[in-house]
């Protein structure tokens, strides 16, 4: 049973490998991610591969799929829905807006108003949306991946820290190597080959996964690993303010989720180094002397300065 | 370094570091400990200034007031130091120096306000809880000392005012624990560190002063004030059959000269080599456990075979060490209890027959009647003998003194009550005057035996005075005139002997209603004999003698230093390691692993501080494809042992077994 | 320095690095433990020498327990507020403990000056102060720190060296006689200043410092840049005060800068609007505690032409490249 559906997480992921050429690394982190029960800020330059990446992503999850594309004239009504007035009936009707939906690629996140950014913000940390007095409850599984331009572009409002924390992994994908890109101009177009995309993943098995990542054992050594981690960027000159407990927990389940991608009933310290970039890469801050280093330099420090616990 | 950082500005001074309260009342506290014991040997005015000082002193911590002004403290020393003159008319001395040292502290402590002062009066108190132990080292005294040396390091601890965080009881327990650690290597030092016999210049006079015992001469009275002393002279364990009491003679002094009243010891040339005799019958083994005496003399059994180290034996039979007995002593000895012994020399027989001209007259002619009558010496001695027996003679412990140069006139004629040296003293004389040869013998008789500790006990009151005659063919002979008027004596002890022996301590007494009592202090004693027997007497000779029990054949000072070193290097080693296994590996795992790394390390694969076991498994996989097998099967077990959810020993043992059969 | 380079990361106390000897106290306790020695020899008394030996041993041990009481601890890289040269500056440094157990007794000391004691609570930190005299301007690097123990008897004290390459500033000694230069009619190319009430003449913006009267800030402007503006009005009939280089006919470089220095100070206490001008460097004027400290660490960091005294390395070149442009 349970290699069946570690087979089925496999097959999941080749699939998506084929529309995305060359990034299976960023591939498995966010498949992790989605199965960590957290949300996926993707961000990097436009025709990367991020829409395509979370379409896959649906399409092989079997999940209900809408795409939102950020603007500056975006409502947060147009995420929601809204309740609207039903001639026929004389009452007011719910219309709901793209965010019901069990997957919502929210793209471009960072070009629509802070206003709008922070009602799905909410939406995605309470999984639920109040509308004029009515809590509604959005499906389960819901996962949200953002789509980010790095945020030195023009026109943007980048999202502020304590929203970044939302997100259980930032990922950047980069361009694709030679070989990858030579075979994604020879190869047919993307988007027959995602229309093609059989679901690997039935509801009820997506739904085991998720409960097996929370089962994945954490022994002593890596919780006093973990807490090392935190405890050094808190105390270390190099970052500003330290890693906050949220982003301690939001480690260990990534890297229980990693850990059972990688058919492994507990969590290896190298699982935890693995997604340490992806989680915590948003959420560290060079302190003010440091303000030179790249977001990758603070992370490859926080990791070479804790030793493993012997 | 940048050269204006360069400080070229006079040093400045380092401010004077004051004592906090705390730590004064804790050296107060420690201080008055260790006086505390000298109180029985000063003066009264000398602990009761150290009392008022310590007093005063501490009311001052309290209240916050200021300290006595110098010129009080000069004349506060001034004082002292000459009440110390006036009392002992030396500084010299044990005991003065003692007084001294207290005087010191005291006088120290009123002017104590800083660090520097409180180390020194730490010091005092180590020097003063030193001189504790030249009192007495019995196991209550050193418990006692124990703790106060406690008080003494954590009130070392405490004068430094940078520890002052700590909380009140914590100096405490840090000294204790710090002790605790200490006692191995006290232990080995103890046993190990090359002792050289003291000591080594001229001791004060006084040195070893207030020891009671035997001395080395006898006048009517010296062995009977020796009568109430319950003190322990020393013990003895036999080794081999136990003699009956009426052989149990201790031979201590011979004493040859006479001038009326007192019996001296006469100057004889000891050899290195047991004086020459026939023994006759089987030998008696014993160890004697010797308390300090202050004297040269050891005691054995007649007639001892053996010499201890450093001793030699006089033509009489007395052992003498090249040094006297300061400490408590052990030997092993064998003598024999029946024998024979050789001619009489000139020397011998005019010492043997010397007397006082003109005293005694009355003696002398009841000596001459004898004579007449028969002048066989055995015959003579069964005379006196008798005269002892059958006339109205009495064995007490407070005989009527006795002053004149006439004492044994005296004592034959009117007096009739005397202790054993009055007997043996007589008897002595009337032999001499009768012509048969004759001197004293004083030591110790009898003993008791301490059932528990299955030794004997001799005190004090054992102390004996007996006869030795010299008969023709048969040498010395031993002739105890006490045992003539007294038996019990010689066969039950003192108390049997004695009409008036209630007035013994009870240590000396049997039966009655502090017989608990003194059967409590003879447990309490066997304690005491295996402390004196392995710790007290632990000196050079006795360290050389359990080395060499140890297997070590003779030792010397050199392979005893090296010995002593080994030890120490071997405890450090064993501290280093537990220190080593307390920080590191406990867990058998992850020894496992550290020993796989170090392996690979010496190959010059070291594992990263934050490397993971897999990520290093796959770096040295890359680097030494040959090692792939075995270290790929050795990180994962290592990883889903210390990480996964469950340990399986045997997946413990075939980890450490993989690690073991690793070679890189 | 013994290999260790200076950096400005938190150091931990290893092994390697503890190094231990006897203290004074520490001698005089060896030769109270030969006396007790020759004593328990001279009265062949047993028990002395197990008293001796004993507080040998527990000396012995006091080794380990001061080596331990260092072992661990993690010292952070200090930091100072500016002093003028002369004074001390007060270095804090942050002294941790990781262990489970408290730390007692633990020091900081500067070269000979006495040490600094503080005890470390279990796995909790102390501040240390040290004063350091700053005796020259420019960057004062406290180097060579030693962190020592005397614990727990004070007979051994153990210790380590650590250096920070973290520097203070320090401004030059404020020194000289001479009275503020007179003011000035301002001044083209350096005519923008502040002025009361009811100036006329628009002139500009400029950069928001403490003490700007809310008035004056350009609020409009606030929302789009990310710094507060200030409206700037031309006033000529307002006297300027410019503290010049060249107004000080003295040779020597440091009585110089002392001279500007004591200037800044009174202008800065008089509440005077100043400028300040240097070979190559010119502060516009403006008043406030932005102001000093801009004058003040030009004046601390300011190589003379032909490049006498500093290190260049030492200078952070940001501060008088920005009043250049300025200028």
């Amino acid at each position: 049973m349970a290699t069946v559906l570690e087979d089925r997480l496999d097959l999941a992921i080749r699939q998506v490998g084929s529309t995305i050429l060359g990034k299976e690394h960023a591939i498995r982190l966010a498949l992790s991610c989605l199965l960590a029960r957290g949300h996926l800020l993707i961000e990097d330059l436009p025709g990367m591969g991020k829409t395509t990446l979370a379409h896959a992503l649906a399409r092989c999850l079997g999940l209900h799929y809408q795409r939102i594309q950020f603007t500056s004239d975006l409502l947060p009504a147009d995420i929601l829905g809204a309740a609207v007035y039903e001639r026929q009936r004389e009452t007011f009707v719910f219309h709901p807006g793209p965010i019901f939906a069990q997957l919502i690629l929210a793209d471009e996140i960072n070009r629509a108003t802070p206003k709008t950014q922070s009602a799905l913000l909410e939406a995605m940390e309470e999984g639920q949306v109040t509308i004029e007095g009515e809590t509604r409850k959005l499906p389960d599984p819901f996962f949200v991946i953002a789509t980010q331009n790095p945020a030195y572009q023009i026109g943007t409002f980048p999202l502020p820290e304590s929203q970044l924390d939302r997100f259980l992994m930032r990922i950047q994908l980069g361009y694709p190597n030679a070989q990858a890109e030579r075979l994604l101009l020879e190869g047919e177009d993307r988007r027959e080959v995602l229309a093609r995309l059989p679901a690997c993943l039935t509801p009820a098995q997506l739904h085991e996964a998720q409960a097996r990542v929370t089962g994945i054992h954490a022994a002593s050594p890596l919780l006093d690993y973990i807490q090392a981690l935190l405890t050094f960027s808190r105390q270390s000159s190099h970052f500003r303010g330290g890693l906050s407990p949220r982003a301690g927990l939001a480690l260990l389940r990534a890297a229980r989720a990693w850990a059972l991608l990688h058919r492994r009933s507990h969590v290896l310290p190298e699982d935890v180094q693995t997604v340490l970039p992806a989680v915590v890469g948003h959420r560290l801050h060079p302190s003010e002397d440091h303000l030179e280093q790249s977001t990758s330099h603070l992370v490859e420090r926080l990791r070479a300065g804790v030793a493993l616990p012997l | 370094m940048m050269p204006w950082n360069r400080n070229n500005r006079p040093k400045p001074e380092p401010p004077v570091e004051l004592l906090t309260p705390q730590a004064l009342i804790g050296l107060l506290a420690a201080l008055v400990l260790a006086v505390g014991p000298h109180a029985r040997e000063l003066p009264v005015w000398l602990t009761a200034l150290f009392a008022a000082v310590a007093g005063w002193r501490g009311f001052i911590v309290i209240r916050n007031q200021a300290l006595p002004p110098r010129w009080l403290l000069l004349i506060l020393a001034t004082l002292a130091g000459a009440g110390v003159l006036l009392e002992y008319r030396t500084l010299l001395g044990r005991e003065a120096g003692v007084a001294l040292l207290t005087a010191m502290t005291a006088c120290k402590l009123l002017e104590t306000r800083s660090l520097r002062d409180g180390v020194v009066l730490v010091f005092l108190g180590y020097l003063l809880v030193m001189s504790n132990l030249l009192h007495s080292q019995d196991i209550p005294m050193v418990a006692y000392l124990l703790v106060v040396i406690v008080a003494m390091l954590a009130a070392q601890v405490m004068i430094h005012r940078q520890h002052a965080g700590l909380t009140a009881l914590a100096p405490l327990w840090l000294a204790g624990r710090m002790l605790l650690l200490a006692i191995p290597v006290m232990l080995i030092l103890f046993v190990l560190f090359p002792r050289i016999p003291g000591p080594l210049w001229g001791l004060p006079k006084d040195a070893h002063e207030g020891r009671t015992g035997l001395s080395e001469e006898m006048a009517p009275g010296t062995i009977s004030a020796l009568g109430q002393s319950d003190e322990v002279a020393f013990r003895v364990r036999f080794t081999s059959a136990i003699p009956p009491p009426n052989q149990r003679y201790w031979r201590g002094p011979v004493l040859w000269n006479f001038d009326g009243r007192r019996w001296t010891r006469i100057e004889e040339l000891p050899s290195n080599v047991p004086a020459p005799f026939t023994p006759e019958g089987a030998a008696v083994e014993y160890t004697v456990i010797l308390e300090p005496s202050n004297r040269r003399w050891l005691l054995a059994l007649d007639l001892p075979a053996s010499l201890p180290p450093r001793t030699s034996m006089t033509a009489s039979f007395q052992l003498l060490r090249n040094q006297p007995v300061n400490e408590v002593y052990r030997y092993e000895m064998r003598s024999y209890p029946h024998y024979r012994t050789g001619d009489l020399t000139a020397a011998e027989r005019t010492h043997g027959l010397q007397l006082p001209s003109r005293t005694n007259p009355r003696t002398r002619t009841l000596a001459a009647a004898w004579r007449q009558r028969d002048a066989q010496p055995e015959a003579l001695v069964n005379t006196a003998l008798a005269l002892f027996r059958e006339q109205a003679f009495y064995y007490t412990l407070t005989p009527p003194l006795l002053m004149s140069r006439d004492s044994v006139d005296d004592f034959l004629f009117r007096t009739r009550q005397g202790f054993c040296e009055h007997y043996a003293s007589a008897f002595v004389f009337l032999m001499r005057a009768a012509g048969v040869p004759a001197r004293v013998v004083t030591g110790y008789q009898g003993g008791e035996r301490n059932e528990l500790g299955g030794y004997f006990i001799i005190r004090q009151a054992d102390a004996h005075a007996w006869a030795e005659v010299w008969l023709e063919g048969r040498g010395w002979v031993r002739i105890d005139p006490t045992a003539a008027v007294a038996p019990s004596r010689i066969q039950e002890g003192l108390y049997a002997a004695l009409p008036d022996s209630g007035a013994l301590p009870f240590l000396l007494r049997r039966g009655g209603n502090s017989e608990w009592l003194r059967q409590l202090a003879l447990s309490w004693d066997s304690f005491n004999i295996v402390w004196n027997e392995w710790v007290l007497a632990y000196g050079p000779d006795r360290q050389k003698e359990f080395l060499s029990g140890l297997g070590f054949g003779a030792v010397d000072w050199g392979e005893m230093t090296v010995a002593m070193i080994t030890a120490l290097s071997g405890l450090g080693l064993a501290y280093a390691a537990l220190r080593w296994r307390r920080r590191y590996a406990r867990d058998p795992v992850v020894r496992a692993w550290q020993r796989f790394c170090v392996r690979l390390a010496r190959r010059g694969l070291v594992r990263e501080a934050d490397e993971g076991p897999l990520a290093f498994v796959e770096r040295v996989t890359h680097c030494r494809p040959d090692l792939a097998q075995p270290a790929g099967e050795i990180g994962r077990l290592y990883a889903a042992l210390r990480y996964g959810p469950t340990i399986s020993p045997a997946a413990v043992r075939q980890l450490q077994q993989l690690v073991r059969r690793f070679r890189a | 320095m013994r290999g260790q380079r200076p950096s400005n990361d938190p150091v931990q106390l290893n092994r390697r690095r503890i190094y231990i000897l006897p203290t004074r106290q520490g001698y005089a306790f060896a030769l109270l433990l030969f006396v007790l020695f020759l004593w328990a020899i001279n009265y062949s008394n047993s028990m002395g020498f197990a008293f001796t030996f004993l507080l040998a041993a527990v000396a012995l041990n006091s080794m380990w327990q001061a080596h331990d009481n260092l072992l661990g601890l993690i010292l952070h890289p200090g930091c100072a507020e500016p002093v003028f040269a002369g004074q001390d500056a007060q270095w804090s440094f942050r002294l941790e403990n990781p262990d489970s157990r408290p730390h007692y007794g633990v020091a900081l000391q500067w070269q000979n000056r006495p040490p600094q004691y503080v005890n470390l609570p279990a796995q909790g930190s102390a501040t240390v102060t040290l004063a350091i005299p700053a005796e020259r301007r420019g960057w004062l690097r406290p180097g060579r720190l030693r962190v020592l123990t005397r614990y727990p008897l004070g007979l051994l004290q153990a210790w380590s060296w650590v250096e920070f390459d973290q520097g203070g500033l320090v401004y030059p000694q404020p020194r000289g006689q001479r009275p503020l230069p007179a003011a000035l009619p301002g001044s083209a190319g350096s005519g923008l200043g502040e002025q009361g009430l009811g100036s006329e003449d628009y002139a500009g913006f400029r950069p928001y410092v403490p003490g700007d009267s809310p008035r004056r800030i350009a609020w409009k402007t606030a929302g789009r840049a990310d710094q507060l503006l200030v409206k700037c009005f031309t006033d000529q009939a307002r006297p300027e005060l410019w503290l010049d280089w060249r107004l000080l006919g003295i040779d020597n470089l440091e009585p110089r800068l002392s001279q500007l220095c004591q200037w800044v100070l009174k202008a800065d206490s008089d509440g005077r609007q100043y400028g300040l001008r240097l070979p190559g460097l010119q502060i516009p004027p403006g008043h406030g505690a932005v102001q000093r400290r801009r004058c003040l660490e030009a004046l601390a960091l300011f190589i003379d032409s032909e490049g006498i005294s500093r290190r260049h390395d030492a200078v952070e070149p940001e501060q008088p490249a920005q009043a250049r442009t300025a200028g």
